[in-house]
């Protein structure tokens, strides 16, 4: 009994320790959080075709169906850097929606953006205000999500994706 | 050049530490040449930071270090503060302070020779696990690879007068606890008599000195300067200091109390390991940028593997020493319902589980994180509903701890102490009843009364009032306890009684605060050297004549793109009226102004604390 008691304080030292460690390993950054919204239904929203302000979007619309959420922006450049990307994914699994939202961008600026790096979206959404981004809890572009039959956030990223975080992370749960 | 000055010394101060830890396996050195070493390790050290804090005073920016912290715009005082304002050079600083320490220590006399040599090559140790971390994850001398003409300035939050000597005050604590820590596992080793307790003692009355000044400062800081009108906000890096804080407060209480009981000395050797463990953990939460504060400068994964290996290096090794060596038999522990052994064992248990508590709060989140993939964050409300009241019967206890016989349950003149609680209930009470009744406010204000009011009894019915140096060191104990009960009652009128008013003003609008009216004069804008300044005027009290000038604003500082807000503070014995200047908005700018009761009265408690602190450091 004597020796337990002797022995907490190493024990506590090595609890501490382990979890340090992971944490540190984990390379979590503590300037971004982990989403909440992870495991979390959807949050709904609406929002209007780039191209046609009569075509709409919302929550329902996306149900039953694997979608990928992007936000972006012409403005943004880390964006241009994943941007072709989604022209693989898109090739690799046709089944998947891949849904884009324009974050904070004048229309004719997207328009030429699309235009110029070409249009990897089923649907370009306008967040022109940046409601929906606030909803999705986004921190800075470019921010993707993806989205489970059931409607659930299965994923999130930070940044721009990359080949890895494609291989290792998306593709598994695709 | 002097990047390559202070280098050279730093790796040749580790050096030379290698040597003398190699010295007890390999060479065998005469006493003399042994401090010699010791000393000259130490002033190398220094030479190396100095170095760096040359470069930049005149800056330098062909080190990168300064580059990236200074700005030659910079004010001489910034600039030397500027040292230590980011990673690399604070962990320099740290390094210093620890040679000084064992510079200090080697001039000890009248102790055991071996006992000495071998604390010192503890410290030699800690010297070369911290050189080492500088040298390969944090080296403020790299040489900048462009050539530029101007730096990228220095954290502008950070520009305060009473930040730049806040850290270096601070890690006197911090860093105070390794010589306590060297001792303590030196006194296991050697196993000698019980000189050691006597040095110890001597050391973290000093380490606890530092630490308190240190806190005090970075409250005080917050208080003025992150304008949010509180002064402790249970902040992840204020917890890390108040840890070794309490742990200290234990320690120091401990050694005092020691008569040769087998049961405290063990204890002691406890607290000291984890003074300095502590100490070396809140580095390494910092430092490793696990936490996000004005305390974190940079983030990388490496650093932190570093120190938190360093970190379970040195506190695995002393509770590992703890576990197999044993204090020398000797005395057992006297033991009754209330004598001065049993108040200290109930003090010493409450301590530690304060510590303990504020432990797990502090490192909950990480854990969560690890574990859910969660943010969580563990505040005001956790602390404050745990820690205060578990610190509650030891602040009753204090009062007459101090009186309390060593053989004997009997306590001298116990009817007078229970009258006067009675007494001070009472009023207390009625007081609270006048003004808005509230259980915290009634409970803090009480304790703090009835330690300053028990502590003054004691003084007058216990010893003989003479005005000398002698008959203060006799009643410093009392004095410190007096200390604490005014800074408790400071702290609760300051945070239960305090009041905010918001107001929506335009310049030259009249409003009322406290009875008393206050013109918003103006709003000034002008450009310092390193910033611009926009501060709203405020004159306070106009209908008397010596009506007061109150300026509230915000600094913008260019260089790093940042805004800092600067609260108006007017200070008043017993009460701070503490004006915020918010936004623009409608043509109407927002005031908050918060009155805040007896906020003196922490600073003068803490004040009497550091006395008594170092009062007790010249008592045998």
């Amino acid at each position: 009994m004597n020796r337990i008691i002797i022995l907490t304080p190493l024990i506590i030292l090595l609890i501490i320790c382990i979890f340090s460690l992971t944490y540190l390993l984990s390379g979590k950054d503590p300037n971004k959080p982990p989403s909440a919204l992870l495991n979390k239904n959807v949050p709904s929203f609406e929002s209007t075709s780039l191209y046609d302000t009569k075509e709409k979007i919302r929550t329902t619309d996306i149900k039953n169906k694997k979608t990928l959420i992007n936000f972006f922006a012409s403005w943004c450049s880390p964006c241009k850097i994943e941007h072709p990307l989604f022209f693989e994914i898109g090739k690799k699994y046709p089944e998947l929606y891949l849904l884009g939202f324009n974050h904070k961008d004048s229309n004719s600026d997207a328009k030429k953006y699309l235009e110029d790096d070409g249009n990897p979206y089923d649907f370009v959404g306008v967040d022109a205000d940046g409601l929906i981004a606030l909803e999705f809890g986004v921190f800075g572009l470019p921010e993707t999500y993806l989205i489970n039959e059931e409607g659930k956030i299965i994923f999130k990223f930070m940044g721009p994706i990359t080949k890895d975080v494609l291989k290792n992370e998306i593709e598994p749960l695709l | 050049m002097s990047s390559l000055v202070g280098f050279l010394s730093l790796v040749f101060a580790i050096g030379i530490n290698f040597y003398l830890f190699l010295s007890r396996y390999i060479f065998k050195f005469q006493k003399q040449k042994f401090n010699l070493f010791i000393r000259f390790s130490s002033l190398l050290t220094l030479l190396s930071f100095f170095s760096l804090m040359y470069a930049y005073v005149v800056s330098d920016f062909s080190n990168y270090n300064v580059f990236q912290n200074s700005h030659s715009n910079k004010p001489l005082i910034y600039k030397i503060s500027g040292t230590w304002g980011n990673h690399e050079g604070s962990m320099l600083l740290w390094l210093s302070i620890l040679s000084i320490f064992s510079f200090f220590f080697s001039f000890t006399k009248n102790i055991d020779e071996r006992f000495q040599r071998l604390t010192l090559i503890i410290q030699s140790l800690l010297h070369i696990l911290f050189g080492l971390f500088i040298v390969f994850t944090s080296n403020p001398f790299l040489v900048n690879s462009i050539l530029v003409n101007e730096g990228l300035g220095l954290n502008p939050i950070l520009q305060d007068p009473g930040l730049a000597v806040h850290p270096p005050i601070l890690y006197g604590g911090y860093v105070g606890y390794s010589i306590v820590f060297s001792i303590a596992i030196a006194g296991l080793f050697q196993n000698t008599d019980d000189e050691w307790l006597y040095v110890a003692k001597k050391w973290s009355l000093i380490s606890w000195t530092f630490l308190t000044g240190g806190i005090a400062l970075g409250s005080y800081w917050a208080y003025y300067e992150l304008g949010w009108g509180g002064w402790w906000f249970w902040d992840p890096v204020e917890n890390i200091s108040l840890m070794p804080w309490i742990a200290g407060l234990a320690l120091v209480h401990s050694l005092m109390m020691v008569r040769g009981e087998q049961a405290i000395k063990k204890w002691i050797v406890f607290l000291s390991i984890l003074c300095f463990s502590l100490s070396v953990f809140g580095t390494f939460l910092v430092r490793s940028g696990i936490l996000t504060s004005v305390h974190s400068f940079a983030a990388d994964a490496s650093r932190g593997i570093f120190i938190l290996l360093i970190f379970f290096i040195v506190t695995g090794f002393g509770f590992l020493v703890f576990l197999l060596k044993e204090p020398k038999k000797s005395n057992s522990l006297n033991l009754l319902f209330i004598n001065k052994v049993s108040a200290l064992v109930i003090n010493n248990i409450l301590m530690i589980i304060a510590t303990l508590t504020i432990l797990l709060g502090t490192i909950y989140p990480i854990i969560i994180e690890v574990l859910y993939n969660k943010r969580i964050s563990v505040g005001g409300p956790y602390f404050n509903s745990t820690v205060i009241p578990i610190m509650i019967p030891g602040f009753l206890l204090m009062s007459i701890a101090p009186i309390l016989s060593w053989q004997t349950n009997k306590i001298n003149n116990s009817k007078k102490y229970v009258l006067a609680f009675i007494i001070l209930s009472v009023l207390v009470l009625i007081q609270s009843y006048f003004l808005d009744f509230n259980t915290w406010g009634f409970v803090g204000l009480l304790l703090g009364f009835w330690i300053i009011l028990a502590s003054i009894i004691a003084i007058f019915s216990s010893y003989k009032i003479k005005i000398n140096i002698k008959f203060f060191k006799k009643i410093n104990p009392h004095v410190a306890h007096i200390g604490v009960g005014i800074a408790i009652i400071g702290i609760t009128c300051s945070s239960v009684f305090q009041n905010e008013l918001d107001f929506n003003l335009n310049e030259g609008d009249k409003f009322d605060v406290n009875g008393k009216t206050v013109l918003f004069e103006e709003i000034e804008t002008t450009n310092q050297i390193n910033f611009q300044s926009l501060r709203g005027k405020f004159l306070f009290d106009i209908e008397k004549n010596q009506s007061k000038e109150i300026e509230a604003g915000k600094n913008y500082y260019p260089v790093s793109k940042m805004i800092t807000s600067e609260a108006g503070i007017l200070h008043q014995w017993n009460k701070d009226i503490y004006f915020i200047l918010g936004d623009q908005k409608n043509n109407e700018w927002f005031v908050k102004v918060l009155i805040n009761p007896f906020v003196s009265f922490i600073w003068l408690g803490v004040i009497i604390m550091i006395y008594s602190g170092l009062i007790a450091v010249t008592r045998r």
